[in-house]
This record gives C-alpha cells, structure tokens and sequence, in this order.
C-alpha cells in the first residue's frame, strides 16, 4: 500500500489500525505484569517489596530470598519470554508457509530430531540392541552435553528438510516429510527406551514434559541469542508471508523469490524451535495455539502486525502458565507443557468456534 | 519378623509357609509361598499357596538387591539368571557372568519367558512396583517356573529392608546361618544409631541432585530418612509425607536449605564436584558445594557402571550408617574409612 494510498484510506480502515495498536500496547502490558507476577508467585513466598528490592540490586533481608529471585525467577521468567515468543513466531510462520492451520514449530519434525538427540545421550548406551551407541558413556552428559545434542538433532532433521524442500516444490508434501520424520525418530526413541533401564526412562520423560528451569547463565545467553536471531529473520519475513498466503503462484507473480524465501522461513523455525527444544524441552501447543489467538484477537492477516501480536500472545501465555505451573502454595511444579496443553486447547477452541472459519486466514 | 513389614514366615506341619504382602493394592492382598523339602509331596491345605521345593538350587534375580541376598549368604553360586549383566557387583557372581554360567532375561516387563521356561530355574525373584500384581508371571507360572514378587524397597527403615534376606534363606534352608549374620548386623546398626542419636551436633543435610525443576527428596518413611536420622543429622523433610516415598520437590523449595546445609548427600551419579557445577552453575551457590562437605555413595561402582551401595549396602544398613556417622561427625569414628561414600574432590 503507498503513501497515497493509505493517505486515502477509509476511516474505518484507520479506525482498524488504532484497534490494533491499541491491541499490541494492551499486550505489551499484559507480558509486564505476567513477568512481574512470575517473578513475585512462587512455592517459596516472598513479599513483593523484597522482591522489588532484590530486583532493584539491593541487599535482602533474607540471602535465601536473594538467590530464589536472581538465580531461580528471574532466568526462568527470561526465559519464559524468550521460549514464548519464539514457538509463537515459528508456529506462525509454519501456518503460512504451509497455508495450513495444523501446522506448527513440531510439524517439521525438528522438536522430534531434538528429542532424537537428547535420546541418544540419555538413553542410548544402555543395554541391548542399544549397546553399541554407548554416546552416554564416552562422558557427554551434563546440561551443555543435553543442549549440543539436541541441537544436532534437530539440525540434522533440518538439513533433510532443506535438502528435500529444494527437490519438493509442494508444501503439502514437505508436511508429510516432517510427520514422516517425527514418526521415524519416535520410533528410534521408542526402540532405545524398549532397551533402557527405568531410571534413564524417567530421566527421559522428565525431559519431555518440558522445562523453564534449567535454563541459567551461559545457556540463557546462548538461548536469548538464538531467538533474538530467528525472531529478527522472522520479522525481516513479514513481507514474504504476507504474499505467501495468498499462494506461491501469486507470491510470485509479485515477483517473490519463492525459494530464498521460503529457505529464509525454514532457517527461522529451525532456529527458534531447535533452539528452545534443546534448551527447555518439548513445550506443547504454544506453538500452534498462539497464531491462532493472535489473529482472533488482532482481526488480520498482516504479519507485520501478526508477528510482534504472537510475540507478545505468545509471552504472555508462556509466562502465565509458568505461574499456574508453579501452583502458588505448594511446593511442587507442574509440567510446564502439560500447563500450556490443558490451558492453550480449550482457548484455542473458543477463538476457533467463535470465528466459525479458520480457513478464511489461509486464503 | 522383628523389622520387616512386608513379608511373615511360619512353619507349618510339612514345610515352611512364606507370605508377601503386596503394599500397592487398594487392600493388602498377600501371596502365600509354600516351602516343601525337594521330594516331598504337598501337605494338605493352603490351596491357594505357590509351592517351591527347597533348598533351592538355581535362582534367576531380577534385581541386584536379589544379588545381594544370595551373596549375603554365601549362596553366589545359586544365581544362574540376571535381568541385566550390568547390574552386579558382588565378586563371585561377576566371575560367573565372566565364565558364561549366567543368562541375561531382561528387566521390567520385557522378559523373556521362552529363556526363562528353557532353562526352568527353581525361583525369579521379581520387584513389585505399584500396580503389577503376579498376573503379568502367569505365562511362567504355567509353566512351572515359580515367581516371588520381593518388595524390600517399600520398607521403611533400612534394618527392615535389610531383613529380607531371611526369605532367601527359608527357601535355602540357611535359617541358622541368616540368624546369626543378621543378629550380628542388626547389633552392630543399634550399635551405632546409638552413637549417632547422642551426637552433640546435628549438622543439616540436603540430600540428593534435582533435574530441571523437579528435586526429589526422601519422605518421613522412608528408608533412607531413617538412616538420617540415626546418622544425627537435621533433615527439613524428616515429617513430610508423600504417597511414592520421595516428595518431588521444587528447586525454588529445596534450594534454601541447600543454601546453608553443612552437608550434601547423594548427589546423583556425580563423581566430582565439576560434575555437579556442569549440570547446573547455580549448585555452587550452596554452602555444602563451597565448604567442601559434598559426599556420593557411588564409590563402589564398577566397570559396568553398577553401583554396589544398591547391591551389598542394602544387606549391610551397618556399612552405610556407618559411613553416613563418619562423614557428619569425624570424631565418634575416628578410625573408619568410607566404604560406599565418597567425598568428591
């Protein structure tokens, strides 16, 4: 749209553009004071104003209070923005790339190559069949060893896919590939738990449920890094997708370079769902239940609003099930993907019924 | 039995009667064993009792506690199956995998039954979990190969745990032998919790290594709580209950004890203390971590990776107290050297 154009605008048009900036400020808002309340809520109470304190660098009353708030807290609510927005952005973006509201950051298969890695370091090694991958033994374990690992498995499945979408020109069939995929690894992953003993088997399952809290120091880091540059590829894509979803064949004709961009695209999920795979674990559903309440909420299908909404929708509700994850006044935690799947399904239902037709935004 | 809850012995006119008692059931259901002289034929009554003919002569042990049992009596040679060659440390036995006298049938649910009804072992012996009941053995029942579920773990205190050695040796005909070397153990456990209860100090403890979020932690009943508390020791979760036995904690809850313990225990497969910090930076925040006071009961842990604290320490509740009371008071045993523990550097 030029600048003549949106100069003459219609009002309701203008009026649309306000709702929605309106809407985004709103959810700015709603990530603070989720932050916040992550930070404040947990097994441990603690007042808000040492809390503040804390925060502000200010010696606490109590150094237990100290090391919960800058050691426990605040990286896992870091995180917690960081492990939103990104599924957020790479669901997004797999929805238009594949022009199918199913798709998400797992359709690829590269949550099921992370798992594929980090099986291989905590299972493989064991008994049996398994015996000859002793990748356990040769010492990679620790948390960089989970984190390279799955990191290389998802890599790997991404390299595939890469290779695969040069030759496959329709993306109906690079969903199937990555399904196909994710079934093979879960084989594999099934095979090496069939041969594992019970405790690797838990060690295992605890990884799956998926977890902001191993994530600290130099892994935030590097995790903060990652995203900020996948978020930044996103972004930097908004103009593709938005031609994307009117088709290739018409992207093209608007003189889209199909191919880089749809590698730009890949590159982008890889990154953002590779990376907080690896870090975090599998987290379920933020990835596909988010651009569909972003765009519930945001009415468009404009990217360059879509994509900072789901950033924000998405952080929001990363944040707000880590809250709900660590049930206020007790002192256990939830799985925060068993959160995220119980809260996220019954929203993304109402959005979906609410509108009565998702297929509108993919044509 | 004097400790042990979940198993009774009694003789009966033509042999022994064992029963198990299963602690998962809704109501505690019990499986009766019946113990016959090998020739003899069954004496009347118990219908619903399995019949093994004793002594035993070849035993499959699908737990390296059921290493233990067979070893604590002298009795290695028995052991002719394992669920996994892996997870055995006891000597005479690691000769036989060695040798080639022992196969392998798999752990947990995968078992296998045809190798197992081959060879016709006289007993498996087989850990209950919660939930399984003897139903899932009745491929090998009908076969003819006795199945005893053995729950020594769900005791509640380690001479309990410890106890269960007797059942063995019912079926071994070793009950003189059992009594003496358990008597003897048992005097030695009372021996030094009574060192241990009158400790001038009471260091506090944290015990074990979290996973992400999740830090679990022994519960009131069990065992190892009991074995802190006669090591003399201060345990924030000494009262806490939890249905599994261990409480699964949050890191955000454990870590203020951890903060200001004097000593942290069992720290995972951990043999150094950058083994720790490799897993999580945040660990050296913990007072334990910068005074040095970090100890893991993986010294005895073999080639294979089988850690014998699980195996001999289960027989030996004396060794393990004995090495709990030398790390947190020095001075009550001067001359001790650890056995299963180890400080890590």
């Amino acid at each position: 749209m030029s600048t003549a154009q949106l100069a003459a605008a219609p009002p309701s048009l203008v009026a649309a553009g306000r709702r929605r900036t309106a809407w985004l400020l709103a959810l700015a808002g709603l990530v603070a004071l989720g932050f916040v309340l992550d930070i404040a809520l947990g097994p441990v109470r603690i007042p808000l104003a040492a809390v503040v304190k804390i925060l502000l660098g200010q010696a606490a009353d109590n150094p237990a209070w100290a090391f919960i708030v800058r050691e426990i807290r605040l990286p896992k609510a870091l995180t917690a923005l960081a492990v939103g927005s990104g599924l957020a952005v790479s669901g997004l973006q797999m929805q238009t790339l594949f022009r199918n509201p199913l798709a998400g950051p797992s359709v690829l298969g590269l949550t099921a190559g992370a798992g594929l890695g980090v099986a291989a370091v905590m299972l493989a090694g064991g008994s049996g069949a398994a015996g000859g991958f002793a990748i356990r033994a040769l010492g990679v374990g620790g948390s960089w060893g989970l984190v390279l690992a799955a990191t290389a498995g998802a890599a790997l499945v991404m390299a595939l896919v890469m290779a695969l979408s040069a030759r496959v020109r329709d993306n109906v069939v690079l969903l199937i590939v990555g399904l196909m995929v994710s079934s093979v690894t879960g084989a594999i992953v099934g095979l090496w738990q069939y041969f594992s003993a019970p405790e690797q088997i838990q060690e295992y399952l605890l990884w799956t449920f998926g977890s902001l809290g191993g994530v600290v120091g130099p892994h935030l880091v590097v995790l903060a890094a990652v995203v900020t540059v996948g978020l930044g590829l996103a972004f930097a894509s908004a103009k593709p997708l938005n031609a994307l979803l009117l088709g290739e064949n018409y992207a093209r004709s608007m003189g889209l370079t199909v191919g880089r961009a749809r590698t730009s695209i890949i590159l982008s999920t890889s990154l953002l769902a590779g990376a907080i795979t690896a870090f975090c674990g599998p987290i379920g559903f933020v990835g596909i239940a988010v651009p569909h309440l972003t765009r519930g909420l945001l009415r468009t299908a404009d990217h360059r609003v879509l994509l900072p909404g789901a950033c924000l929708v998405g952080a929001a509700l990363t944040l707000g099930c880590d809250c709900l994850a660590q049930l206020p006044g007790s002192q256990t935690v939830l799985p925060l993907s068993i959160v995220t799947s119980l809260l996220g399904a019954p929203v993304v239902l109402w959005v979906v019924l609410r509108r009565n037709s998702v297929r509108s935004s993919f044509s | 039995m004097q400790y042990a809850k979940g198993f009774t012995i009694s003789y009966v006119a033509g042999g022994k009667l064992v029963t198990i008692l299963s602690p998962f059931e809704q109501k505690t259901t019990a499986t009766r064993y019946l113990l016959v002289p090998r020739g003899a034929g069954r004496p009347a009554g118990y219908a619903d009792a399995h019949v093994i003919e004793t002594p035993l002569r070849s035993l499959v042990a699908l737990s390296s506690m059921h290493v233990a049992l067979a070893d604590f009596l002298g009795a290695a040679d028995l052991v002719v199956g394992l669920g996994s060659f892996k997870y055995a440390s006891a000597a005479p036995v690691r000769q036989r995998i060695a040798a080639g006298k022992i196969y392998e049938v798999g752990q947990g649910k995968e078992l296998n039954n045809e190798e197992l009804i081959a060879h016709h072992p006289d007993l498996v012996m087989a850990t209950g979990w919660p939930g399984e009941s003897l139903a899932r053995f009745q491929t090998l029942e009908a076969a003819g190969v006795p199945v005893m579920i053995n729950s020594e773990w769900v005791e509640t205190t380690p001479l309990a745990r410890a106890e269960w050695v007797k059942v063995l040796a019912a079926l071994l005909n070793k009950e003189d032998l059992v009594n003496r070397k358990f008597d003897q153990v048992a005097r030695s456990y009372h021996r030094l919790a009574a060192l241990g209860h009158y400790a001038a100090q009471r260091p506090k403890v944290v015990v074990g290594l979290p996973f992400k979020d999740v830090w679990y932690v022994p519960d009131t009943d069990s065992y190892l709580t009991q074995f802190l508390r006669d090591a003399g020791c201060t345990y924030a979760w000494d009262q806490a209950r939890a249905p599994s036995g261990s409480l699964a904690l949050s890191f955000e809850t454990v870590a203020p004890v951890a903060l200001t313990a004097d000593y942290w225990l069992q720290t995972g497969t951990a043999a150094t203390k950058a083994d720790i910090l490799a897993q999580d930076a945040r660990y050296a925040a913990f007072a334990p971590f910068q005074t040095g006071r970090v100890y893991n009961n993986n010294r005895r842990t073999n080639a294979q990776g089988s850690n014998d604290y699980w195996e001999s320490g289960a027989v030996r509740p004396d060794l393990v107290l004995s090495d709990l009371i030398k790390i947190l008071h020095p001075e009550l045993l001067p001359s001790w050297q650890l056995y299963y523990y180890q400080w890590l550097k």
